[in-house]
């Protein structure tokens, strides 16, 4: 929303790799495992796009959610935060961040809808209060740019435009894991460009030099987010179950 | 706020995250009253430090976080200007329910958030409502221009603020005027293919498009409140003091004239235009009504009174008038004269407590009290005389105003081009005795309720339709920031006053232009 990436809050609060993969003290004391943290997450950000599925909302507001839960967990436990009520709270907060407002009962509905488990059940009071919370651990940082407008743009700067659907799909699947709380959101866009074109055999070599982009970094992103993609198959219901319920145990 | 040099983080950033406890600030005094809380004058234990708490109701919300909080916050956090308001954090203060243990965290959102904002002493409102009070053209010139420095920032972060009015032009005693309340703003993207509400705007300030219905627009609204502003400066009081929406549209069709596909090409698809439509041809009257205004203000005014939104003079077009680049020159901030507090809010309870008074005095008397008129800008293209300033001491209750130039007063002639700071001679307010009902107008921290009439309030925040990119952002660029961080954001002060060549007029207010 902002008219100036590099002038926001967004931009200075980019982080290092290792400052996001940090599993708090709480957490580890309950025995997660960085990659148990990674899988919460993830599944957190599925359950995010599901429930905004539901509500119909926008893409963009589902991307701001999971920002917003990805920000949190670099500096809240999930002990503290449980991801269950987190997940909600954020796109309740983003549909407001982003202009597209849903009442909080029907997200409640939702929730309901979505699982039977009654871990997930929580009330619109618990929203509203987790809400004051993560406004609080964001530091009332609202704003977050996506990488959806420079794809659109840089699409069209190379008259890629038949690569829309497919690296629109991969911007997507990059919420997936912690990318936009690191890179510039075009940064993004030009690796989902890049992994779109070679599927596609298209070759992009020319305007790739020519845009003076650090390649390394397109690269790196890319790489993990193939990695990603391999990784995914062995992930199940089971592990993911595993991990939440660690939580709930006593220290 | 600092910007980081590109690639680097900004570490000046407060490694502490959370917010503390309003109980860091003494509350000292209310300041102002709006729809959704309290502004108070307060202090900073720890520092000293003077600020403005705004406070932002959170029990009866059944929404949690109230939208048009969030909005603010949202445009705060990005707006970094020396004339826009700097919200400086955000506190919280338990809400009443506190469990057993005193803990307090579980029922945060019934209790309070304050936004903090730095201390400024008086509103445009305020100040020119007090008993005597003249600018200079000067002191407005200063004042317009800090007030379109700011604007021009906004739209160029596509802002739009959208309750341009005087009672949120804040000042402070070193003469900076700086945008306050952003709690109708929103973020527009330059294709205005959103739907906004048209439902914004303080009445007396609202352009003729959004009256027609429109909810398609852009930073042409804001314009069109900056010229109403600017002619109610300059002639003493409000120029377009509707009572309803159909009364608004009248009064600015009989002094604009009428709206055709003329003057205004696509008028008439606007939606209400039919049943607006005035029945009678109506003239432009701007420059009849306001013939005694000067030649380069007047010029000014019409193109910020433009009906045509799309004709209509931008913010940044409005600084290049001839007006600020011809004697007098605007002053600098820092040579205008100081004045004790005042906000609307107070002003307004001062006044009210004036009229009892008074009426007091009438039954006594059965003598028709005076009522005090605010009067248009003094002759002297000099500074304020400092005998027409009320000392910081003297009493403002009972006080009549000093009648300086008199209510009857001539119009003054429109002067001839011949330059000197004579023709910026104004004349006297014609109306006099005039009693400005702002009932219902907030104060320069607050989301006043508008308009001023009072009805529901006008502008829901849950069904804000339309899809579709909001607030576009242009600052993406590949390989690197494309701005220049350089310029800090800043116009409205350095190399102000008489030795300013106009060669250098543009550099002031486009080092943060991209």
């Amino acid at each position: 929303m902002a008219a100036n990436f590099w002038a926001s809050s967004h931009y200075k609060q980019l982080l290092e790799q290792e400052e996001v993969d940090v599993v708090l003290s709480p957490d580890k004391e309950k025995g997660l495992t960085l990659e148990e943290f990674k899988l919460i997450k993830m599944h957190m950000s599925n359950y995010i796009a599901k429930l905004a599925q539901s509500i119909k909302v926008r893409q963009r507001v589902v991307a701001t959610a999971i920002t917003y839960m990805r920000r949190v967990y670099t500096r809240k436990s999930m002990t503290e935060y449980d991801p269950r009520l987190l997940a909600p709270t954020c796109l309740y907060l983003a549909s407001k961040a982003e202009e597209s407002t849903f009442q909080a009962r029907l997200l409640v509905f939702y929730i309901k809808k979505q699982y039977n488990d009654e871990k997930y059940r929580f009330e619109i009071k618990d929203i509203l209060e987790m809400e004051m919370k993560v406004l609080e651990a964001l530091n009332y940082y609202l704003v977050v740019y996506h990488p959806y407008r420079p794809l659109s743009q840089l699409l069209q700067d190379a008259g890629m435009t038949e690569l829309t659907q497919l690296s629109w799909g991969l911007v997507n699947d990059t919420y997936k894991m912690d990318f936009i709380l690191m890179y510039p959101p075009y940064m993004i866009a030009l690796a989902c460009i890049y992994i779109a074109s070679v599927l596609k055999e298209k070759d992009t070599t020319a305007w790739f030099e020519e845009l003076r982009a650090d390649m390394n970094v397109v690269k790196n992103i890319s790489m993990e987010l193939l990695d990603f993609y391999d990784s995914q198959k062995i992930i199940t219901e089971e592990r993911i179950s595993a991990a939440l319920h660690k939580l709930a145990l006593k220290p | 706020m600092a910007v980081a040099v590109p690639g680097q983080l900004n570490l000046d950033e407060s490694p502490s995250w959370g917010s503390r406890s309003v109980d860091c600030f003494e509350k000292l005094e209310q300041i102002g009253e709006g729809t959704y809380g309290q502004v108070f004058m307060a202090r900073e234990i720890k520092t000293g430090e003077i600020v403005a708490l705004k406070k932002i109701r959170m029990d009866n919300e059944r929404e949690g976080f109230p939208i048009t909080a969030i909005r603010e916050i949202k445009i705060l956090k990005k707006l970094h200007h020396d004339n826009v308001i700097k919200l400086k954090e955000i506190v919280t203060s338990p809400g009443p329910e506190k469990d057993d243990n005193g803990k307090l965290d579980g029922n945060k959102y019934k209790g309070s958030i304050y936004m903090v904002f730095e201390y400024m002493d008086h509103d445009l409102t305020g100040l020119s409502d007090r008993p005597g009070m003249r600018f200079t053209v000067p002191q407005i010139k200063c004042y317009m221009r800090q007030l379109l420095t700011g604007l021009h920032y906004c739209h160029v972060n596509q802002v739009l603020h959208r309750d341009i009015k005087g009672s949120n032009l804040l000042i402070d005693n070193e003469g900076n005027l700086k945008l306050a309340d952003f709690g109708l703003a929103r973020s527009f993207s330059n294709d205005h293919n959103g739907n906004l509400t048209n439902r914004v705007i303080t009445l007396w300030y609202r352009p003729p498009e959004l009256l027609l219905g429109t909810t398609k627009y852009g930073p042409a609204v804001d314009m069109w409140s900056v010229g109403c502003i600017f002619a109610e400066l300059l002639h003493g009081k409000p120029i377009l003091p509707g009572k309803n929406e159909p009364e608004q549209l009248n009064k600015i069709f009989e002094l604009c004239g009428a709206p055709d596909e003329v003057n205004w090409p696509g008028v008439s698809k606007i939606p209400w235009y039919n049943n607006f439509k005035p029945s009678r041809p109506m003239k432009r009257r701007v420059r009849e009504v306001f013939k005694h205004f000067d030649r380069h203000a007047l010029e000014l005014l019409e193109r910020m009174l433009t009906l045509d939104p799309s004709q209509r003079i931008s913010a940044k077009d409005a600084l290049d008038a001839e007006y600020f680049w011809n004697d007098p020159l605007p002053c600098d901030p820092k040579s205008l004269p100081k004045y004790e507090s005042s906000h609307e809010f107070q002003t307004k309870k001062k006044r009210q407590q004036q009229r009892q008074h008074e009426e007091a005095a009438k039954r006594q008397k059965l003598q028709h009290p005076q009522q005090h008129a605010r009067l248009p800008p003094i002759q002297q293209a000099g500074q304020v005389h400092p005998q027409l300033r009320p000392g910081p001491n003297q009493p403002m209750l009972n006080s009549q105003p000093p009648v300086v130039a008199g209510p009857s007063h001539h119009y003054g002639k429109p002067r001839g081009p011949s330059g000197g700071p004579n023709r910026y001679q104004q004349g006297g307010n014609p109306g006099g005795g005039y009693n400005p009902a702002r009932g219902g107008q907030g104060g320069g921290y607050n989301s006043g309720p508008y308009p001023p009439q009072g009805r529901g309030a006008p502008y829901t925040a849950s069904g804000m339709p339309g899809p579709g990119p909001r607030g576009g952002g242009s600052g993406y660029g590949v390989g690197g920031p494309n701005y220049s961080q350089g310029g800090p954001y800043r116009g409205s002060d350095g190399g102000r006053g008489s030795n300013m060549i106009s060669g250098n007029r543009n550099q002031q207010y486009n080092s943060w232009q991209q």
